[in-house]
């Protein structure tokens, strides 16, 4: 049986490929990933678009649920503000209700009032970063302005009654803000302004019309308790988006580790199949000198 | 009497055989590292015995020759072996080109530049954050910085493609000199070889036009159709005829749709020279199959996503107050025409934060419903029926298999490629311990000869001196 005298080159073709295989292992262990090539792996690295995808996604939204965190406490502090500005306005108007002030004790009540009004509509108009808050979609048109015109005052709202909300990444819809119309200015005695442009008119001549009086500081408590529940819908979007981000950021902590997991180098098995490399190398390089120490031909025993 | 001097011409017979096989190791030893050289073996050919008076007399021995040890069986099976590991290693090169280009994200930020999957999920993302302050200008600005790598990325991939392509063509079209000059040199050897030895094996000749045949095989895919007298006629793969016997007709090169055809004649056999091996039918399958398929993915995303993110921006309210209009539409990205060649030419065009419509369509300025629809994209089926993201991930998934399977098939191949080659060095390669061998045989048969011969001539000194040792010596 005769065998291929070219056989040894077979063996170096062998020992290329051991060497790349060991280039190939310490750039492994070097740069920590393992799988560099889609041919190594394509199921892993479709896999791999996917979770990263999803990554990004739930780090998108953690930063931008902290800037609107804020702007949604802004709006909730701005109501209570609000509200104890309202709840000082109804204590001056049961004092002039009572009928024991004299008129110019009413008619400085009156101009309390009118100073409170003004503070609740810079509340009402109050700006975070730039825009409106309580504008509804026209942040940067002056929601509420007052007209001294007629008597009572007329409070007009500027804005629009445009909700907006914030996806989180698994659907869920997070109110932004209310229309100010919906908080200060609704319909019959839940009108914050109503009432207060009315108290005004009331005070302002120093003759109390005790009947009109107390209805419009009735009015004025209907309001007041009405914006109590208004800022619960504000609370509500705080709490969600709390639960909201705390839900993503340990989804994203579990989808890391498996991304990690997929992409990454375990260097116990990487280490052991280097050295592995290196031993085959090593043992090829041996054989292939021993071979060729060997292969001298017949012609060198032959007897000139 | 007769039968001494035959004994002489016997013995000189005997003599000039062994020389002249002595003169065939001699050739073997020295052409023992020439490519393509196959072993030859001396041929013993014993002379027609004589009949005088009834008795037959032996008439000695002739070396008539050499003969090529070969097994034309086993190197027909080489060569078609070696076209396909040919085509499959070509392809295989072109191939890690291409999948290069799109490595995988490993999820730290350095691996994240260029890579086409992470760009649309920040693109999206940026729309996201939008939706929390949507009159800021900071993440307006955003959004086009993110949609302008998103597009960079996405164009220079496309631009590479392109590159690599044309590289591909141009080495496609070097292979065609190479051939022609092959198919010549086997033309004349077919002649040559007809006209010297129609019958038996032509030894140089015929190892010369094994080793044309070997390398034409490594570049283009061939069928070889033994013909008469020797004869030998080369057809490509898929029939269209090379060689016949001593004719050769050329493959000639021309330009069609941007790229390099293959005419055999008038024929365009480019398609079929594709499918056919050899490192023509690497290229041409990496230039005509691999890479268009990968284009035509990314210019299906470029397109969809260009043209869904126009018309949404476009329908919606921008911070100026204004909507898109036919003259002067909202575009964020240049809208792409068609589907073909979106992906090279996809780019950023709007230079204005303002006019991205995070508000919807008759809105005020603070509202985000567009933001959040645009957003909102990224999880809908936009991508011929799939959501970007998963569209990406399909896309990334099947190149890599098909990358592996080549490689799979390119190793197979190898390795059957190498089984062969050895199987055919042992048949006919030259083994300097077996020429050794007959080498010590010859000398010692020589010897024996030369030996019998000088006994001979004492012999008839002896027949001429009738006995008395004086007169001859």
């Amino acid at each position: 049986m005769r065998v291929d005298p070219n056989y040894v080159s077979n063996l170096v073709g062998s020992l290329d490929q051991a060497q790349a295989s060991q280039e190939q292992l310490t750039a492994e262990l070097s740069s920590g990933v393992s799988i560099t090539s889609l041919s190594q792996n394509p199921v892993a690295s479709g896999q791999n678009v996917l979770l990263l995808n999803q990554i990004q996604q739930d780090d998108s939204f953690t930063q931008s649920s902290s800037l609107v965190t804020g702007q949604l406490q802004v709006a909730d502090s701005t109501l209570g503000s609000v509200v104890s500005q309202l709840t000082q306005a109804i204590s001056l108007a049961t004092s002039a209700n009572n009928g024991t002030l004299n008129p110019s004790d009413v008619k400085s009540i009156g101009n309390q009032v009118s100073g409170i009004l003004d503070e609740v509509q810079s509340l009402a108009n109050t700006n975070y970063q730039g825009q409106y808050i309580f504008a509804g979609g026209q942040t940067s048109t002056t929601p509420f302005t007052t007209s001294t015109n007629t008597s009572p005052g007329t409070t007009t709202y500027n804005g629009d009654e445009d909700v907006n909300y914030l996806q989180t990444p698994n659907g869920q819809k997070i109110q932004l803000n209310v229309p100010g119309d919906q908080i200060f200015s609704a319909s019959g005695s839940n009108s914050v302004f109503g009432a207060l442009n009315n108290l005004v008119a009331d005070y302002a001549s120093g003759a109390v019309d005790t009947a009109q009086a107390v209805s419009d500081t009735t009015a004025l408590s209907t309001a007041m308790n009405y914006v109590s529940q208004q800022r619960v819908t504000i609370d509500n979007s705080i709490t969600q988006i709390t639960a909201a981000s705390d839900a993503v950021t340990s989804d994203q902590t579990q989808l890391t580790t498996a991304q990690t997991n997929l992409m990454q180098a375990d260097v116990a098995t990487v280490s052991t199949q280097l050295s592995l490399a290196e031993t085959q190398q090593t043992a090829l390089e041996d054989v292939i000198a021993q071979l060729d120490s060997a292969s001298n031909s017949l012609f060198s025993k032959l007897q000139p | 009497m007769g039968t001494i001097s035959s004994a002489f011409s016997l013995m000189s017979g005997a003599l000039d055989a062994d020389q002249s096989a002595l003169s065939i190791v001699a050739n073997n030893v020295a052409n023992a590292n020439t490519p393509g050289y196959t072993e030859e073996t001396p041929n013993w050919q014993q002379n027609a015995p004589l009949e005088i008076n009834g008795v037959s007399l032996g008439a000695g021995v002739t070396e008539t020759g050499a003969t090529s040890l070969r097994d034309r069986v086993l190197e027909e099976r080489l060569d078609q072996q070696q076209q396909l590991a040919s085509a499959s290693g070509t392809r295989l090169t072109a191939l890690d080109g291409v999948q290069a280009l799109f490595t995988p994200d490993s999820g730290s930020t350095a691996s994240a530049a260029g890579d086409i999957g992470s760009d649309m999920t920040s693109f999206f993302s940026s729309f996201s954050s939008l939706e929390a302050n949507p009159t800021d200008n900071a993440l307006r600005q955003q959004v086009l910085s993110s949609a302008a790598t998103l597009a960079g990325d996405v164009s220079n991939a496309a631009a590479s493609l392109n590159a690599q392509r044309s590289a591909l063509d141009q080495e496609a079209s070097g292979v065609t000199s190479q051939v022609n000059s092959l198919t010549g040199a086997i033309a004349q050897l077919n002649q040559q070889i007809q006209s010297t030895s129609p019958d038996a094996d032509a030894g140089t000749l015929e190892d010369q036009r094994q080793q044309d045949l070997s390398q034409l095989s490594q570049l283009i895919g061939i069928n070889q159709i033994k013909t008469e007298n020797n004869g030998l006629s080369i057809t490509t793969t898929s029939g269209q005829l090379l060689v016949s016997e001593g004719a050769s007709y050329q493959l000639t090169t021309g330009t069609a749709g941007g790229v390099t055809h293959f005419f055999v004649g008038t024929t365009d056999v480019t398609s079929q020279l594709a499918g056919g091996g050899g490192e023509l039918g690497g290229y041409l399958t990496a230039r005509d199959q691999d890479i268009p398929g990968v284009l035509s993915s990314l210019d299906q995303l470029a397109y969809s996503v260009s043209t869904q993110v126009n018309s949404l921006n476009n329908g919606g309210t921008d911070l100026d107050g204004a909507s898109g209009t036919t003259a002067n539409p909202l575009y964020i990205f240049n809208q792409p025409t068609a589907v073909a060649g979106s992906a090279a030419s996809m780019n950023v065009v709007m230079t204005d934060p303002n006019q991205i419509a995070a508000a919807g369509l008759g809105q005020g300025t603070g509202d985000n419903t567009n933001a959040a629809a645009m957003a909102n994209l990224a999880n809908q089926s936009i991508v011929s029926g799939l959501s970007p993201t998963n569209y990406f991930s399909n896309f990334v998934s099947t190149l890599g298999a098909t990358v592996s399977g080549v490689q799979a098939e390119n190793t197979a191949q190898n390795a059957s490629v190498t089984q062969l080659q050895t199987q055919n060095n042992a048949l006919s390669s030259v083994s300097l311990d077996d020429e050794a061998s007959s080498m010590t045989t010859l000398e010692r048969s020589y010897q024996a000869a030369s030996q019998v011969f000088t006994m001979l001539n004492t012999i008839m000194a002896a027949a001429l001196n009738l006995g008395d040792q004086t007169t001859v010596s």
